[in-house]
């Protein structure tokens, strides 16, 4: 790509960075509101029950409790669900995980406020629970909702896998698991409101999505769009969790009720026990080769549980089913994956939305067929590696920006060097090293159904570029992006656009902060509404240059001639004379990539508009005699097909490969023992290794300025190298996550490398 | 709100005559970096917090009479920068340096690690290897107890209210060969799935001629651990021993705890530490 | 002399202050909710992600595992007093630069980790360095950006005095 850009493409400061480091920054904890009023809930200590009565007098007088709100205090409908509406925020006549409200507790205090929750009887009749997916499934098993337990099931067919595994040179047949992970980003979830001279309920929240909390505080109350207000606070990361409602609703509930300002903060301890985890799944898969290594087919079985509620559950199942056959070409593909209920935590979207549990399965098959066939890891990935021109299992033709095979070549001199010197250097008698590798591709958005962005770029007739978006920045950087995208479309600095982001006050819907979709999507609807205003900046300029409009572009604030950019006009003095004509200047924007639904049946459909890929190298040394693994480096090389803030980009790179890291080695959510930051690992710096990142552009025709997503991509295929180098280093396979020091021992005890005195 | 009261003693002696007043309900904050964790989670319910932790009297390190004594306020960093240990106790030293995170070991106390009996405390073993002797002050006097007293068994102590850890006495060592390993489940902020402290001697002709072994976390209190010790001395270190003693460390550790879950796990990996920690004596 | 509530004196960011508080109140909680210094942060209130971090008398420790009352006495320093009227601190210029920071959550404790370690160490090794901020959880980063911050702002020092 040829074309030359000023702002986009260059690191430049973050926004907010500043703050953050001296700390002035507010986040939703740090806001204060006078005289504010202390929220907490009684959850629920049962998996599963119905609840006979709610006696709350006893809370009511604790001193300092104020009030104390039941589902029958919810003046709308008591169901929230981002897919499909199946949770309450306050449970009416029965509990269905240890997870669920009872009652909401307003106080003076936080002490008043707990005891206060603590005071609340509930009295239940206990109920068998199922926490099994496998379980749950069978006829007869308990119901966690009465519409059964099974919550949805994604399938993708085509062609004939059983002829092709009769014709197969090699099949192989595996059973994967993986666990349930905490999010734990370093922020707890927390929010603060208060009422306006308006009447109007004004929630800060921290949240990846104000304008889906925003919709549902509404419907909860049963009130117009205009009577609640969602403001994003500065937001302490989110990873998928801070898609569902956390506070806002019990916010918006004691808003409605009181009209005097709340505020409520979860302690970690309470967004262990209540937010959404990452699926666990159970994945069967079967896959063929020819004698050349080439797959021909793959069928699989999947269960993924959701827990008690839905939540990102059915888009879970759905992206897996289609992200099964990893970036490979299969032409016979047999995929049905089932989202099932139990009575866990429930278990919402996290970071790749299924995408790393599949990841685990077809990267370990495609080692596991490379070693049966005595081909090269690498090798095998190239034969089977999309191209453009190639179709996926849904049938969708990729036609450009596909940088798999691009990625391995990035990877590959990284390889046979660590091949040659690193692997066979000397090392600890009882230590063994091994290298993995671990492919993936990633659809950027939401699968198979519309998923647009909107923004608002104005003008005003001064000439400064305001941004109004919807599109939280968790963290990220995407409010960094969009102001680069506007700058680079108008001819400004990126610190010439003044961002109004995430309030439903003044922003409109960009949609959630999740599916890696905001630099593609919003980023395309910043940009659309930019042009708008570019085309009539241009149309003025046409006018006083004298000049056809093909002529002009847009320089340092000023529309110029090209061939002669002496002859120019400020970008001001056209918004002036746009303004006064009774012009706008102001432009809505849109974006939604072009899909097609997938048929219920095949999977048949185009899912994604487009697809980022990658290719991650391990080198991992394995202690055989305690089971320790040590990731000495990752090599991650990422198509994003544009990048448009490099450092922003290797900052998801590094990021992804330390929470590949937990998840590939030691992180494990076990609901009702998982409690605290005690009992769950993330990686330390010391257990984070070295991240060689690069960055492969592959320009995506349809992204702005080229770009697809990277934020997903980044944590997947870690886990698989990583696992993939464990198994080389042991000559054992571990099919579980996390391969925790006792899977790991049990591998290296039986492939013989530590034989144990009996 | 607040039902709990700070007291902040101007010595032993005025702490112990508060400890001795009110008893039980009184929790000390050495560090403060366990007693903190129990009162947010309720595991402890405290009306008093008698706060030890400026007492000029628990600190310092320092020889008396070919004793190494330490204080009992002695921070796990002020460990980790003690030249006199990394002499005569570099075992412990060792432990300081994987011990939770910087910040906890900029305050975390070596009295409150023993005090505070968890099974997983990183600085026991290394203690118990030197035969550490516990000062204790009551209101009864001063008594001199073995290190492995202290606790009774998981987060129970043999002191009584009234009674505060004030040093440790160590018997100096610089061995040939010491060291401290732990395993957790990640590298640094990790409390001990097992650990390990060690010394050893060997004679001219090569044969170990002394060795002190404990081993921490996997029994309910750490436990030194004689048996391996006296297979071990007066044998040649070869690769093949080290397995034997490991088998024999795992069997004397079994025969404390019996086959709980977690010996799936511990019975290889205590064998497996003990080699790679003894490795470098193998010639 | 016991009491429910306590009288404390200590310096803090270079102010003197003296308050009442609840004898059972964590360090984190006087800084955060009577006296406003809200850029020390709650993470999980048990020593385990380094959020709440702070310098004290010279040391990083984590304010949430330290009672208020033991702050009497002591000198104090938050993020809020890293800066001076001369301006940021290196630390937080290099952290703005690298892209150490996204959510920005952990870094006021990143910060004050790394700042103890260059008050104390000269040059510290890119070990040292590690060591002195493993306690401190960043889920977004993946450390790597924020080790090269604190190295450049550590070899910035350097030439500056060996010019």
């Amino acid at each position: 790509m040829e074309q030359q850009f000023r702002v986009v493409g260059n690191s430049v400061p973050r926004s907010c960075s500043k703050a953050k480091v001296t700390g002035e920054i507010k986040f939703a904890a740090d806001i204060k509101l006078d005289n504010s009023l202390v929220l907490k809930t009684k959850r629920s200590d049962q998996p599963h029950a119905l609840i006979r009565s709610i006696n709350v007098e006893k809370a009511l007088a604790v001193e300092g409790v104020r009030s104390v709100f039941t589902a029958r205090d919810i003046p709308g409908k008591n169901l929230l669900g981002i897919i499909n509406k199946d949770q309450p925020l306050l449970a009416e006549d029965r509990v269905r995980s240890l997870a669920d409200a009872v009652a909401l507790v307003v106080a003076d205090t936080e002490e008043a406020a707990e005891r206060g929750a603590a005071a609340v009887e509930v009295e239940y009749q206990e109920l068998e629970a199922v926490f099994d997916p496998v379980e749950a499934l069978k006829e007869g098993a308990v119901q966690v909702h009465e519409k059964g337990n099974l919550l949805s099931c994604r399938k993708v067919v085509k062609g004939d896998v059983e002829a092709a595994f009769t014709s197969a040179y090699s099949v192989i047949e595996k059973e994967y698991t993986t666990s349930s992970i905490e999010h734990n980003y370093i922020e707890p979830d927390a929010g603060a409101g208060y009422v306006d001279e308006n009447g109007c309920l004004v929630i800060y929240a921290s949240t990846q999505n104000p304008h889906y909390d925003h919709k549902e505080v509404v419907g909860l109350l049963g009130v117009a769009d205009d009577e609640v207000r969602i403001i994003q606070a500065t937001t302490g990361g989110g990873f998928g969790s801070k898609l569902d409602l956390n506070v806002q609703g019990f916010i918006g509930l004691a808003l409605y009720h009181l009209k005097c300002p709340v505020r409520y903060v979860y302690s970690r301890e309470e967004a262990y026990l209540a937010t959404a985890k990452r699926h666990p799944f159970v994945i069967r898969v079967k896959t063929a080769t020819d004698k050349d290594g080439r797959f021909i087919a793959l069928q699989m079985r999947a269960v993924c549980n959701t827990g008690a509620y839905g939540s990102y559950g059915m888009a879970v199942a759905s992206r897996s089913a289609v992200h099964a056959t990893g970036p490979y070409a299969i032409e016979n593909v047999d995929v049905d994956v089932k989202c099932v209920y139990t009575n866990q935590t429930f278990c919402g979207a996290m970071r790749g939305f299924g995408a790393p549990q599949m990841a685990l399965a077809h990267e370990s098959q495609m080692d596991l067929h490379a070693q049966a066939l005595g081909l090269d890891p690498l090798a095998i990935r190239r034969i089977n590696g999309l191209r453009a021109g190639q179709t996926s299992a849904t049938g969708q033709l990729l036609t450009a920006s596909v940088g798999f095979q691009d990625c391995l070549d990035a990877v590959a001199p990284y390889y046979e060097d660590a091949k040659e010197n690193w692997l066979s250097a000397p090392t600890d008698p009882f230590k063994r090293r091994g290298i993995g590798i671990g492919g993936m591709w990633y659809g950027i958005g939401n699968t198979g159904v519309q998923n647009p962005s909107t923004a608002r770029v104005e003008m005003s007739p001064e000439g400064k570029v305001t941004v109004f978006t919807g599109c939280a920045d968790i963290g990220q950087g995407s409010t960094t992006i969009l102001a680069q995208i506007t700058a680079e479309v108008l001819g400004l600095g990126h610190d010439d656009i003044t961002m109004v982001v995430g309030d439903t006050g003044c922003t409109t819907n960009a949609g959630a902060t999740s599916a890696s979709r905001q630099t593609y999507i919003s980023g395309n609807a910043v940009k659309d509404g930019a042009e708008k205003l570019a085309n009539v900046l241009l149309t003025e300029a046409v006018d006083r240059l004298r000049a056809p409009k093909n002529s002009l572009h847009f320089v340092d604030g000023h529309v110029a001639v090209s061939i002669a950019p002496e002859i120019r006009v400020s970008v001001a003095k056209l918004a002036k004379r746009i303004h006064d004509k009774g012009g706008t200047l102001s432009w809505q924007g849109f974006f939604d990539p072009e899909t097609v639904p997938l048929d219920p049946e095949t999977g048949e459909g185009v899912p994604y508009a487009t697809y980022a890929y990658a290719c991650h190298m391990a080198q991992v040394e394995v202690d055989v005699l305690t089971g320790e693994v040590d990731v000495k480096r990752i090599v991650a090389a990422h198509d994003v097909g544009h990048a448009l803030h490099p450092g922003n980009v290797v900052g998801q790179i590094c990021g992804g490969v330390a929470m590949g890291v937990g998840f590939a080695l030691m992180e494990e959510f076990e609901p009702g023992k998982t409690e605290s930051m005690k009992d769950y690992h993330v990686p330390t710096v010391s257990d984070v290794p070295e991240v060689v990142p690069i960055i492969i552009e592959s320009p995506e025709p349809s992204g702005p300025f080229g770009a697809k997503g990277v934020g997903e991509p980044a944590l997947i295929p870690t886990a698989p190298a990583i696992i993939n180098g464990i198994s080389s280093a042991l000559n054992k396979r571990i099919y579980d996550l996390p391969a925790n020091l006792e899977r790991v021992i049990e591998a290296s005890i039986q492939a013989g490398h530590f034989r144990v005195q009996e | 709100m607040s039902k709990i009261a700070y007291i902040k003693p101007d010595s032993v002696g005025d702490a112990i005559e508060i400890l001795a007043d009110k008893g039980s309900s009184a929790a000390i904050i050495a560090g403060g970096t366990d007693v903190m964790v129990d009162l947010r989670s309720g595991e402890i319910t405290p009306e008093y917090l008698v706060d030890i932790s400026r007492l000029e009297e628990l600190k310092g390190i320092r020889m008396e009479n070919d004793e190494l004594v330490i204080g009992a306020g002695v921070t796990l960093s002020e460990i980790y920068n003690s030249d006199l240990l990394a002499e005569y106790a570099p075992a412990l030293k060792k432990s300081a340096y994987n011990f939770a995170s910087a910040q906890i070991r900029n305050i975390a106390t070596i009295g409150g690690n023993v005090a505070h009996c968890s099974p997983c405390g990183d600085t026991i073993p290394p203690l118990v290897i030197h035969e550490a002797e516990v000062l204790l002050s009551g209101k009864d006097g001063q008594k001199r107890i073995p290190i492995e007293q202290v606790a009774t068994g998981p987060y129970r102590s043999f002191l009584e209210p009234h009674e505060l850890i004030t040093a440790f006495v160590l018997k100096p060592r610089k061995a040939a060969f010491a060291d401290f390993k732990k395993i957790g489940r990640r590298k640094d902020l990790a409390i001990s799935r097992l650990s390990m402290a060690v010394m050893i001697d060997k004679s001219d002709d090569g044969t170990i001629s002394f060795m002190r072994f404990s081993l921490g976390a996997c029994t309910p209190t750490p436990h030194r651990m004689i048996p391996v010790e006296e297979f071990m001395v007066g044998k040649k270190p070869t690769e093949k021993l080290l397995f034997e003693g490991g088998r024999l460390l795992a069997e004397s550790m079994i025969e404390i705890t019996g086959r709980r879950p977690s010996i799936i796990y511990k019975e290889p990996a205590v064998q497996g530490l003990f080699v790679r920690m003894l490795h470098p004596v193998v010639n | 002399m016991d009491k429910e509530s306590v009288r404390i004196e200590f310096t803090v960011n270079n102010k003197e202050v003296a308050l009442d508080i609840p004898a059972d109140a964590t360090a984190l909680h006087v800084l955060r909710e009577m006296l406003s210094l809200t850029g020390t942060k709650e993470g999980c209130g048990i020593g385990e992600c380094g959020a709440c971090t702070i310098v004290v008398d010279g040391k990083a420790v984590n304010s949430c595992l330290m009672l208020g009352a033991q702050l009497d006495g002591r000198m104090v320093t938050t993020v809020e007093g890293l800066a001076t009227e001369s301006g940021l601190h290196p630390l937080q210029e290099k952290f703005m630069e690298g892209h150490a920071v996204q959510c920005g959550f952990c870094t006021p404790g990143l910060l004050m980790s790394s700042h103890a370690l260059l008050e104390e160490k000269e040059n510290p090794t890119r070990a040292e360095i590690e060591k002195a901020i493993a306690g401190n959880i960043c889920r977004c980063t993946g450390y790597q950006q924020v080790i090269t911050s604190i190295e450049t702002a550590v070899s910035e020092r350097l030439d500056g005095e060996n010019r």
